[in-house]
């Protein structure tokens, strides 16, 4: 019988090519879970505080969720986690796929590279002898076409991927790892430590069995969650959905929001589903956050309906263990043959935010920057930041070798995305994120980068819903829009399973969600333990949404590991993993204060017009009162030496 | 408890051909040994074993099923199935893979035994499927 975990995690230094396996011990587990808990827990103290993060030193790590393979569903997510060179701190990203099962398959609950290879390498694992592989031929080749001549070199139908593109190799600062054909963990710039230690690639091919503690619990419960996803509430169609959300907008109050809705929104359109009700809503940034819905309205958010992404999708794509499938795989767009459907973020990071609504330019770009390994949100980003410094004239078309940066150019806009992949000209400069950039453009460009610690911010503005400009400040790996908000508390519904936490309020007027009150920083906080359970056990945040009823991760944890723990307890874990990861970036010399996001995206100065007029976020407030919730210091945000000893913590 | 070989074994060695994760071991003739840390108690090398050497992870005899053919096959229930993946990516000798129609309304992609000669009966994508989706038959048994 075993416990969900593989109880066992492989060191590689790929400056000596050794290997060394480290036993895990239970405790570890019962205290930071796997994934992201068991990756804080080993980097924490091993990653020197003055580690380049593109040096020797830092520690890349391949980790899987405690979950993964148990029986459960919606657990198929894997974590790459290191010293972030985007931010100088904690970074760790998030994808699905089939990367996460094939890490336990191995073995392992974590593959970790630490030290630089001379010369390019993959790492290979089949049935049982880990090997560093010759990688020449494969520098340079674009994620996908890496992909494929790896599985075909394998000769293993069932062998996973994970690898860079260009720009990972060429040390892109937001570039991000791929797997299963253009998946992106794509944030905190960790596709270019993994360019930096010259690892082109990690292929797994393993077929261990992963072993719960009660499989038929873990299926009882799954079966049930299952029933969940299927009871969907009927949709509305596409045009009726942007409709919808311009009503939200006119509305002064808004109800509670079940995640059942979107579930079923997923499951039709993935996440595409958003791409008009969002900007209708207010929810979505327009023209680098300075623009509202009204210069993006229904005429020009047409061309990119959820319906444009969806006709194209020839079937769905599940990443493991999910039942929903939001994925699809797509052909016949742009100059695309076969490619994963454009999810919300990137469609909106290359439309909205910067005024396009070229469908086909958005397919284009989505397969261009999977392939070369880039993070769409900030590659869109810093974009919108050259678009306006072009605007400003703090940068003109000599510097961009005639390009001509207007808002909405998609020829121009595909052809800066081509030089920032290959570092030509002015694509060097924006290469590594719109902050490095605006430091070397200076004259006031860094009021057009909008960013926290240095990363882009995800596509929801905090102008609609406060409790993004909250998580993307607080995070230890800021900028992170998949953690928690006002309304991912609503449907996370943890008041149903840890009975102190506050119940969502049925009907409220929207003016109330930007009143900082004690019980918005007990919901951020629960938000990011939540979060931290989650990428533990590798779930998936679109599980989440069905509300912790209806996807029972504290019972598959019991059931998956033969543990006796209250959801609360479960709930102590995540608060302790978030107090590492920010001990983490303490010791690295971050000061939290640092990674509150751009004043553009709060609402200084507020908006003049649109679904978010005139609303500012009291963010300095609502940072405290989190911090504060942690028990750390309400002033600097480090952990208090009492936090620290409660939560035993070494 | 892993699987192990009695000396019964003659050293025939199909086991060691048989088995998809390279976990056995012996020369031509000697008796044969599994590596305890590689084997997964998929019952191949019991269902192929002519001296029936081979003992279970509870120490039972596995029983010979001389002919491929009397092997159990997975059989998936689309009705039940959530197209998630698990059954494939539990299969240690990579015979279940994806079948999908283009035509029809229903994008999803259901699993299908692409493999029989390769699947070992080893039970474990029904045993793993949540939603019992997949039963263990003998083909036109």
């Amino acid at each position: 019988m075993g416990k969900g975990y593989m109880g066992k995690v492989l060191f590689v230094n790929l400056g000596t090519g050794q290997f060394h396996e480290e036993m895990v011990p239970d405790r570890i587990y019962e205290k930071y879970l796997s994934g992201i808990g068991l990756a804080a827990y080993l980097l924490y103290d091993r990653i020197p505080t003055d580690a380049d993060p593109l040096g020797p030193d830092n520690i890349l790590g391949f980790m899987s969720g405690l979950l993964t393979g148990t029986g459960s569903l919606f657990t198929g997510r894997w974590m790459a986690a290191g010293k972030s060179p985007l931010t100088g701190g904690w970074g760790d990203s998030n994808c699905g796929g089939n990367l996460s099962p094939a890490i336990k398959r191995c073995g392992y609950d974590g593959i970790l590279f630490t030290g630089i290879s001379r010369k390019p390498v993959y790492f290979f694992m089949n049935k049982s002898k880990p090997e560093l592989r010759d990688a020449s031929e494969l520098w340079g080749m674009d994620a996908v076409e890496t992909e494929k001549r790896l599985i075909r070199k394998a000769g293993l139908k069932r062998a996973h991927v994970a690898c860079i593109g260009p720009a990972g190799e060429k040390r892109s600062l937001i570039s991000g790892i791929s797997n299963d054909l253009g998946r992106m963990a794509a944030r905190s710039g960790l596709g270019a430590v993994m360019g930096s230690k010259r690892l082109k690639a990690v292929v797994l091919g393993g077929a261990k069995r992963i072993k719960p503690h009660d499989l038929q619990m873990v299926k009882k419960l799954s079966r049930k969650c299952n029933d969940a996803v299927k009871e969907s509430p009927p949709l509305l169609a596409g045009i009726m959905s942007a409709r919808m959300g311009s009503l939200l907008r006119i509305l002064p109050a808004q109800m509670i929001t079940d995640g059942k809705l979107y579930i079923s929104l997923l499951d039709k359109w993935g996440t595409s589903s958003m791409n008009q009700i969002s900007v209708e809503m207010g929810d979505t940034p327009i023209k680098n956050w300075k623009g509202t819905n009204e210069d993006f309205g229904l005429d020009k958010s047409a061309a990119l309906s959820p319906d444009a992404f969806s006709d194209s999708v020839f079937v769905k794509y599940h990443c493991y263990s999910c039942p929903l499938g939001c994925g699809g795989i797509c052909s016949g767009k742009g100059n695309v043959k076969e490619t994963h459907k454009p999810e919300y973020e990137t469609v909106m990071s290359l439309g909205g935010l910067l005024m396009n609504n070229d469908p086909d330019s958005i397919f284009d770009l989505n397969d261009i920057l999977n392939r070369a390994g880039m993070d769409s949100i900030s590659a869109g980003g810093t974009v919108a930041f050259a678009l306006e410094c072009y605007e400003k004239g703090l940068i003109t078309k000599k510097d961009t070798d005639g390009l001509e940066l207007t808002w909405g150019n998609a020829k121009a806009i595909k052809a800066l995305i081509g030089k920032m992949i290959a570092r030509e000209g002015i694509g060097d400069l924006l290469a590594d994120g719109s902050k490095i950039a605006a430091k070397k453009i200076g004259h006031h460009s860094l009021n057009y980068s909008v960013h926290a610690g240095g990363q882009e911010l995800g596509m929801h503005d905090s102008r609609y819903d406060p409790g993004f400009a909250l998580h993307n400040s607080v995070e230890a790996a800021p900028g992170r829009h998949t953690v928690g908000s006002q309304l991912y508390y609503e449907m996370y519904q943890l008041w149903k399973k840890v009975k102190s936490l506050p119940k969502a309020d049925i009907m409220y007027s929207k003016n109330t969600k930007f009143v900082m009150d004690k019980e918005k920083t007990i919901s951020g906080a629960a938000c990011s333990k939540y979060m931290n359970v989650l990428n533990g056990t590798g779930t998936c945040l679109f599980g989440a949404f069905l509300g912790a009823e209806r996807l029972p991760v504290f019972e598959w944890l019991n059931a998956a590991t033969g543990w006796n723990k209250t959801p609360e307890d479960y709930m102590e874990i995540g608060e302790r993993i978030q107090t590492l990861k920010q001990m983490f970036n303490i010791r690295h010399g971050i000061e939290p204060k640092a990674f509150q996001c751009s004043d553009r995206a709060i609402g200084r100065p507020p908006l003049e017009a649109g679904a978010n007029k005139g609303r500012t976020v009291e963010i300095e407030k609502m940072m405290a009162g989190y911090w504060e919730e942690f028990e750390w210091d309400r002033r600097t945000g480090k952990p208090m030496p009492s936090a620290i000893q409660r939560l035993d913590i070494p | 408890m892993p699987y192990s070989i009695t000396d019964k074994c003659i050293g025939c060695g199909i086991c060691k051909m048989v088995c998809p994760m390279e976990a056995i071991e012996g020369k031509r003739g000697k008796v044969h040994t599994i590596k305890s840390d590689l084997c997964i108690d998929c019952d191949a090398c019991g269902k192929v074993c002519p001296q029936e050497s081979v003992l279970d992870n509870q120490k039972n005899i596995c029983k010979r099923i001389r002919f491929k053919k009397y092997w159990e096959k997975p059989r998936i229930i689309r009705k039940n199935c959530m197209s998630c993946t698990i059954c494939i990516d539990s299969c240690p000798v990579d015979c279940i893979g994806w079948t999908f129609t283009k035509d029809t309304k229903d994008k999803r992609a259901y699993p299908v035994l692409e493999n029989e000669k390769k699947c070992i009966a080893c039970r474990f994508c029904a045993i793993e499927c949540p939603v019992d989706a997949i039963e263990m038959v003998i083909p036109g048994g």
